[in-house]
């Protein structure tokens, strides 16, 4: 079982390392179509392993830093920053690269269970720090939704220039995560320890 | 503000509203009630419906929902940058410091506060100057408190289950 575990994770990590290798650092960061395929096929991939409104959510949540990479692009570009003329190109492909690489890595971790987990030839201290992340992040994906939908109800979000209140608004949302996240694993950590150090005690 | 009587769908939610009234929510102020059995809608319709319609008549409002210990990592995020010392507060501060910041609401909605906060009369005293219209979710009876808060000025908003098409329920929302 733990031979079949490390193999599963062994080639987790190999098609991780090989993606960003070819895609993000690799022969084929340049090809814009290469590029624009990639981006298509793992949007099509998380629609298939999770939803439709997941992978809109998730596009949303890497907008702002795929708008301000266009932005920060747009005035290089303009005033032909070190005297590149290819700030335009490059920028693009950043903003595909982004949210690709992104969501690429987090489609490829969620086929790592915590039974693998649980199986791995590491000590139980190791497995709880493992286990506390996994369960950490699975739920802070999905306490992203209701943070943003909050956000949309608070006043002093709404009124003024829209653009202030959209990045006030993304600012709040990563605090908010960040605070849930540091909680959270935490009260796991926490919790779990308890749990098995009674387990392993009533074994005792 | 008004809701107009009417059907209202939610087929993402299986809920299907017949208003039977029409629900004028700012017009005199005043503490609305919406009362019903659990997986009745009460919080959709606050959602999908209430909410929604305040924003297009852009009525600025302040929702306390009934996960409130997920909104509390929101508030504490929206005052910290806008500055507002939280280290350290405690729920009831950090939502204190929060209606303070948001004075230029009319409309206070609350969502089974009282599961948090059985005894919340101290949130009337907070909004006494700014909020005209309380709109609360509950289950208890209302207290004394509660009541002189509302000047008496009390409307009890019903949802009743009228029938069930498969996983699809017919709700009743009735104004008394």
């Amino acid at each position: 079982m733990n031979k079949i575990v490390i193999l599963k994770l062994g080639v987790i990590f190999g098609v991780i390392l090989v993606f960003f290798w070819l895609f993000v650092f690799g022969p084929f960061y340049d090809d814009i179509v290469l590029q624009i395929a990639v981006f298509v096929v793992i949007m099509g991939w998380n629609v298939l392993r999770f939803s439709l409104r997941d992978t809109i959510s998730l596009l949303k949540f890497c907008l702002p830093f795929v708008l301000s990479l266009f932005v920060f692009g747009l005035m290089f570009h303009f005033i032909a920053l070190f005297g590149r003329t290819d700030w335009l190109q490059d920028t693009f492909i950043k903003c595909l690269v982004f949210p690709s690489s992104l969501i690429f890595l987090k489609i490829l971790l969620t086929y790592i269970t915590y039974l693998d987990i649980l199986n791995l030839p590491i000590s139980m201290r190791k497995r709880i720090g493992l286990i506390t992340m996994k369960s950490a992040f699975q739920k802070g994906e999905k306490i992203l939704r209701r943070f943003s939908w909050y956000l949309n109800t608070y006043p002093d979000l709404q009124s003024g220039n829209r653009i202030k209140s959209e990045i006030k608004k993304y600012a709040c949302l990563i605090i908010a995560l960040y605070l849930y996240l540091y909680e959270e694993i935490e009260n796991s950590n926490h919790l779990l320890k308890n749990r098995y150090q009674h387990l392993y005690e009533a074994k005792e | 503000m008004r809701i107009h009587k009417g059907k209202y769908r939610l087929a993402g939610r299986n809920l299907n509203f017949d208003m039977v009234d029409d629900l004028s929510l700012n017009d005199s102020g005043g503490c609305f009630y919406f009362r019903g059995g659990n997986g009745f809608g009460k919080t959709s319709f606050l959602e999908k419906v209430i909410i929604p319609a305040l924003k297009a008549d852009s009525l600025p409002y302040l929702y306390i929902g009934q996960d409130i210990r997920t909104q509390l990592y929101t508030l504490r995020a929206l005052l910290s940058i806008q500055g507002v010392k939280v280290a350290g507060a405690d729920e009831v501060e950090l939502l204190k410091l929060w209606i303070n910041q948001g004075r230029s609401a009319s409309v206070l909605i609350m969502d089974e506060f009282d599961k948090y906060f059985p005894d919340y009369g101290f949130i009337f005293d907070w909004c006494a100057d700014f909020i005209q219209t309380y709109i609360i979710v509950t289950h208890l009876p209302l207290n004394r408190r509660v009541t002189a808060a509302c000047n008496d000025r009390i409307y009890n908003v019903r949802f009743e289950m009228i029938g069930a098409d498969g996983p699809l329920k017919n709700i009743r929302v009735k104004s008394e």
